[in-house]
């Protein structure tokens, strides 16, 4: 009888509601009251689930952005690949699943407490209540906190299996101009899920600004501006990226816009920003400047005597348009280009025949690259020729696109999948592999799709130990996504359905790469050409395009893309409109509004030249000689590539000095992997190692002329020609010449040491 | 007997992984199948000519030679055994052949199947696996008439309200008694197997019971938990009068693994501290600390003798002790996740161990041979569609005093397990099952889940 009427009081679902405490009261009065009964009693169900939590709250829409914000899922807390402390989450959420297992069954009660819902140890370490690493991250009193407090009182439960998604984000405002007044501006993120709905997620999203000198970003998303400048503020929720434009004007009053000449669209961009920014560009460079500049760029070396000085005295409007013209058309320009792709693509010729990268491949690859450099091949085909190449390593050229990207006797996609990515589109991609890309909208799902290209690719033994046979088999496997092991068939970046199998996927691999309304591929080459000739890409690295790493002038960069889109990928044709523009012809001298410009191509940026560069200028400028290992005697350093008589896995610049001055290792396709940073040991290098002196000595330019008698001022003019592309001013001519008059002896010593002194100036080392 | 389960494994897995159904029953030899994959794989540097690593594979006399590492291969244990490491390992720098694609898994599961079955030298010929006997030795329990201590007036106390049940994280049946103990929030109560009568509840104050242990004679009941990350301890309470009567241990996090010793005079925990502690319950002094686990402690268990301590941890790691000295007797290395569960045969030899990892082994406690060993045996079956292993692995485990056992996992099943470690039915639960126990006549036992239910079941179907 008693029992009866217990059981109807401990089971509410029953009929009876009771709060909860009441009840938990009333049970132990009972207890003390019937407790003989109660032992005769089967009371092991226990009350009914919690029904009475105020809103239901969902583990991927409402928890997880929980971890998020309050940084319980980045990289260097639990988010780390092994997690933090024991625990995991995944990076910035990538995996729903996972995290509600490591969360709630992983170790059963160690981390939720259902039953007292404040005592789980997930808020008690949130809340710094009890030792955490990471310290207090989320406020008792906070909505992130309550949003978890509701989500473990409700039992914790997992989500229905579909949960409205977001399909993108937005920041409003996108687009901040502070000029007069420099008030805060409030922003809001609003994300758009699946379901068509909205939410404003501005609590739940991630704040960053690209140039906190130019504006600051809170927490909540606040836009205040700290000085003049340009940035970009992003906003980043779940696994969407998206970024703001900030202008900060300057205050100066009496700007004038001194409405310069535009040649072409690079100058009109350009000027155009300019203007916005208050910024005046600098005047063009004088002839002397250009000629230097225009060789180095395009043909690898210096001017001549000869040549600058036929450049400086030709009175004629054109000659710039014509000296870029002839130097388009120079071998020089093949030398240097071909060299550029060579270094690109990692061409390294060894005598380790498993690895497929023997020298004769290597030169195989080379002298392809330099046939359709000489034959101005249209990039797309240029790129897509290599990219569906097969065949035999020794005698199809491109086919070692698929060797040099290697270096190793295995193929492995994955390396391939990124490098193809950074090197053909500016994506570096391999974030993917294990999370969405965290700043970018790059997800697992396309990496795994973009891999499935070159899990087919092989290469098999040819007639001889050096020959390897690449081909991709059709019939290959796709690769399998790192979370369910789901195969994933070959689909192109962002693209929305799998390519179509049966024949090699290569093909339709550049067939997307190259199409001219794929912004990747234009933008990307478009990119790395400007920064080869303006010293700094418009987006920069050159191998980092992402949404937040956005162009420093945008309308820039597309104008860019559309004039090489336009050309028909013509090579020469888009160089052509880049060093006509008058900010390819800028000079390097600042102005009182440009002094501290070092983004928007006010005036040409100065550049340590690159290391093969800087060879065969010293070497062209002291008529001196310089050979190098395994290649025949008279290739200038431009010229030829690493080479090595074992395994080029580990081979690097192959030359010391090449290796001193910075030339890419070719390790990677990383472009940070050519270095034109001063070192150290480049200066005692150029001050004392041999090089300079040697070169010097071995070309006998002073004494030359000293034998057909030339005075102090025709030497000392030459060797300022020979070396800066100018003629010396007349206070360095008297200063020097004072030094010759002063000299005992033979002034050939002098000469040489006016030479040294001249080619040790950053003058020299830089192209200006 | 040990051999008759050795060949019923071996033949299973030839079967599954050659797919060689008419093959199925006989095991691979060195002379048959092995030496040709040798040959085609290793002999150039493992082999008449040269020997690397002073190896030679080339004949069945010298491969059981081994080389300058120690014995090739230990027969019975792919998994130990040092060739079949080289040839499965995962990093290419390590893996044998070296530069070389590995060797096609349809030879690697020969080799496998080849060592499991003790490494024949020719068809039929005769296993290098010792013969051993460990079937069940009855012993005598101190009591064996089920009379044995319950709880009789336990002062009443009040139970903390509770928002959701609490999940059943240690539950615990007397030896002696038909009665067992369930966690609850800050309290351990104790039922009746029959009828499930609430008999007590007890408090625990100190935070959550993560374990509940009987002592031998069931005269004691072990409480230990606490707060996570904030205070650890272990209490004896009086199963007669449910008065405390030691507590021991002061930890900076909730203990996770305890147990007491059958003397009752030890008390060894463990938990996030990887460090395994073992108290004296009459001066609640530390006598020695067990610090060769690099994970936490997952799970402690003394044999039924006293003599042994067995220690489990999340990395995988198993070590046996020797209690009276605290030195190590045996690592026994096989799982490759978190051990979840540690269970004593009562006559001692067999400890079985059971985890995330799926794998339920059944050691050998004399030489630390897995006698057993049931892969995936809480693997949940993929839905059609469904990509990726689904979380699985062995919550709980339980010795019945007759040497069978019953085990709970993420599959959300209730399997038992017959004496010679066959699976003999599984049951299907509508929670996460986490804990179970067997009554002290064997007869039924209890699981309790996920969402705080405790079912009492029948062994017999």
């Amino acid at each position: 009888m008693m029992f009866a009427l217990l059981k109807k009081r401990f089971f509410p679902r029953l009929g009876l509601r009771v709060p909860r405490k009441v009840f938990a009261v009333w049970s132990m009065a009972f207890l003390s009251v019937f407790a003989e009964e109660l032992f005769a009693a089967a009371i092991v169900t226990p009350p009914a689930s919690g029904s009475q939590v105020k809103e239901a709250r969902s583990f991927r829409r409402d928890v997880m952005p929980v971890f998020f914000r309050a940084g319980c899922n980045q990289g260097g807390c639990h988010g780390a690949a092994r997690g933090k402390d024991g625990f995991m989450l995944s990076l910035f959420g990538y995996d729903a699943p996972g995290d509600y297992f490591r969360l709630t069954q992983e170790f059963v009660g160690r981390r939720i407490n259902v039953a007292a819902p404040e005592q789980s140890l997930l808020l008690l370490k949130a809340i710094g209540g009890v030792p955490h690493t990471g310290g207090e991250v989320i406020a008792k009193d906070s909505p992130l906190y309550q949003t978890l407090l509701d989500w473990i009182s409700a039992g914790a439960p997992d989500d229905p299996a579909s949960v409205p998604e977001p399909v993108s984000i937005a920041l409003v405002p996108d687009n901040m101009v502070f000029d007069t007044s420099r008030a805060p501006i409030p922003t809001k993120v609003i994300a758009k899920y699946t379901d068509g709905s909205s939410r404003d997620v501005t609590a739940l999203a991630l704040f960053s600004s690209n140039n906190p000198a130019a504006a600051k970003v809170d927490a909540g998303g606040v836009v205040t501006p700290s000085g003049r400048g340009d940035t970009s503020v992003f906003a980043r929720f779940n696994r969407f990226t998206v970024g703001a434009e900030i202008l900060v004007l300057p205050e100066n009053k009496g700007f004038v816009w001194p409405n310069p000449v535009s040649k072409n669209a690079v100058d009109r961009a350009v000027y155009k920003r300019l203007e916005q920014l208050r910024i005046l560009p600098s005047p063009l460079c004088d002839d002397a400047t250009f000629v230097r500049r225009v060789f180095l760029d395009l043909s690898g070396s210096l001017p001549s005597r000869f040549e600058s000085e036929s450049f400086i005295d030709d009175p004629a409007l054109d000659k710039r348009t014509k000296l870029i013209e002839h130097l388009l058309q120079s071998q020089g320009f093949i030398d240097m280009w071909t060299n550029l792709w060579a270094e690109w693509v990692r061409v390294k010729g060894g005598g380790y025949a498993p690895a497929a990268t023997d020298v004769k491949a290597a030169d195989a690859y080379y002298e392809w690259i330099r046939e359709q450099i000489a034959l101005n091949r249209p990039w797309d085909e240029f790129v897509a020729d290599q990219i569906t190449a097969s065949g035999s390593n020794l005698t199809d050229g491109p086919a070692n696109l698929f060797t040099m990207l290697v270096h190793d006797v295995k193929v492995t996609p994955k390396s391939l999948a990124s490098d193809f990515s950074q090197l053909f589109t500016g994506v570096r991609i391999q974030c993917a592999e294990c999370h969405n890309h965290p700043f970018d909208r790059w997800t697992m799902n396309d990496y795994y799709g973009w891999v499935s290209f070159f899990t087919g690719i092989r290469r098999k033994q040819g007639v001889e130990p050096r020959e390897f046979y690449v081909f991709n088999d059709v019939s290959a496997a796709p690769a399998k996504h790192l979370i369910d092991e789901r195969p994933m068939p070959a689909r192109v970046l962002g693209g929305e359905s799998a390519v179509p199998v049966g024949e090699d996927p290569r093909k339709a691999l550049a067939a997307w790469l190259t199409a001219k309304d794929n912004p990747l591929f234009a933008r990307n080459f478009a990119n790395r050409f400007w920064a080869q000739l303006m010293g700094r890409g418009v987006v920069e690295p050159v191998d980092d395009l992402r949404v937040s790493n956005p162009p420093t002038n945008g309308p820039l960069l597309d104008a860019l893309a559309q004039t090489f889109v336009d050309s028909g990928f013509n090579l020469r044709a888009f160089l052509k409109v880049i060093l006509e523009s008058n900010t390819y012809q800028a000079s390097a001298a600042s102005n009182p509004t440009n002094v501290d410009d070092t983004r928007q191509f006010s005036r040409a940026s100065l550049r340590r030249m690159r290391a093969e560069v800087l060879l065969d200028s010293l070497v062209k400028a002291t008529d001196g000689e310089r050979g190098f290992s395994y290649f025949p005697k008279g290739t200038s350093a431009v010229q030829q590539y690493p080479r090595s008589p074992g395994d080029t896995t580990r081979l690097t610049a192959g030359d010391s000095f090449l290796e001193t001055f910075g030339r890419s290792a070719r390790q990677s396709v990383c472009a940070c992997d050519t270095k034109t940073e001063s070192t150290l040991s480049q200066t005692l290098h150029l001050v004392a190692g041999d090089t300079v002196l040697n070169q010097i000595r071995a070309g006998k330019v002073a004494e030359r002329l000293l034998a057909k008698k030339a005075g102090p001022e025709e030497v000392i003019g030459d060797l300022f020609l020979r070396a800066l592309s100018r003629r010396p001013t007349p206070s360095e001519l008297s200063k020097l010449g004072a030094l010759v008059a002063e000299s005992q002896g033979s002034p050939v010593v002098v000469y040489q040491d006016i030479f040294w002194s001249v080619l040790n100036s950053s003058e020299f080392l830089f192209n200006h | 007997m040990r051999k008759r389960g050795f060949l019923r494994f071996s033949s299973l897995l030839f079967f599954v992984t050659v797919g060689g159904a008419c093959a199925a029953e006989v095991a691979p030899s060195y002379e048959e199948q092995i030496k040709p994959i040798f040959r085609e794989h290793c002999l150039k540097c493992h082999g008449e000519d040269e020997q690397k690593a002073d190896l030679n594979l080339s004949s069945f006399g010298s491969l059981s030679k081994g080389g300058s590492g120690g014995s090739a291969v230990t027969p019975g244990r792919a998994s130990t055994s040092l060739l079949f490491k080289a040839i499965t390992a995962e990093d290419d720098a390590e893996r044998m052949p070296p530069r070389k694609a590995p060797i096609p898994a349809a030879q690697i599961n020969l080799i496998k199947a080849w060592i499991e079955a003790g490494t024949p030298e020719r068809t039929g010929g005769k296993s290098l696996v010792a013969a051993r006997d460990t079937a069940f030795k009855p012993v005598v329990a101190q009591r064996s008439d089920g009379l044995g201590p319950i709880p009789e007036q336990w002062p009443l106390v009040a139970a903390p309200a509770v928002v959701n049940p609490q999940p059943v994280f240690a539950l615990a049946a007397s030896p002696t008694a038909p009665i067992y103990a369930v966690a609850d929030l800050n309290a351990v109560r104790v039922h009746g197997f029959s009828g499930d009568q609430l008999l007590g509840v007890v408090p625990f104050p100190e935070g959550q019971p993560n374990v509940l242990r009987f002592s031998q004679d069931g005269s004691l009941l072990l409480v230990a938990g606490g707060q996570p990350v904030n205070y650890g301890v272990a209490v004896l309470v009086d199963v007669r009068s449910g008065k405390r009567m030691a507590s021991v241990g002061d930890e900076s996090d909730a203990v996770l693994a305890a147990d007491l010793s059958p003397d009752q005079k030890l008390v060894a925990l463990g938990g996030s501290g990887k460090t395994v502690k073992v108290f004296s319950t009459e001066t609640g002094k530390l006598l020695f600390k067990l610090t060769k686990h690099t994970d936490w402690i997952t799970a402690v268990a003394f044999s039924p003798d006293g003599k042994k301590l067995a220690t489990a941890d999340r990395a995988g790691g198993l070590h046996l002790w020797e209690t009276g000295t605290g030195q190590i007797l045996l690592t026994l290395a096989e799982h490759k996740g978190a051990i979840r569960a540690l269970a004593w045969r009562g006559d001692g030899r067999l400890l079985a161990s059971a985890g995330d990892d799926g794998l339920l082994i059944r050691w050998d406690a004399v030489d630390g041979w897995p006698v057993s060993n049931n892969g995936n045996a809480h693997q949940p079956k993929r839905p059609a569609g469904y990509y990726g292993k689904l979380p699985g692995g062995v919550l709980s485990l339980a010795f019945s005093q007759k040497g069978e056992m019953v085990s709970t996992g993420r599959d959300r099943l209730v399997k038992m397990w017959g004496a010679e470690g066959q699976e003999i039915r599984s049951r299907a639960c509508e929670q996460l099952p986490l804990q179970c126990a067997f009554s002290p006549d064997g007869a039924t036992f209890v699981v309790g889940d996920a969402r705080g239910g405790v079912v009492v079941q029948k062994v017999s179907p």
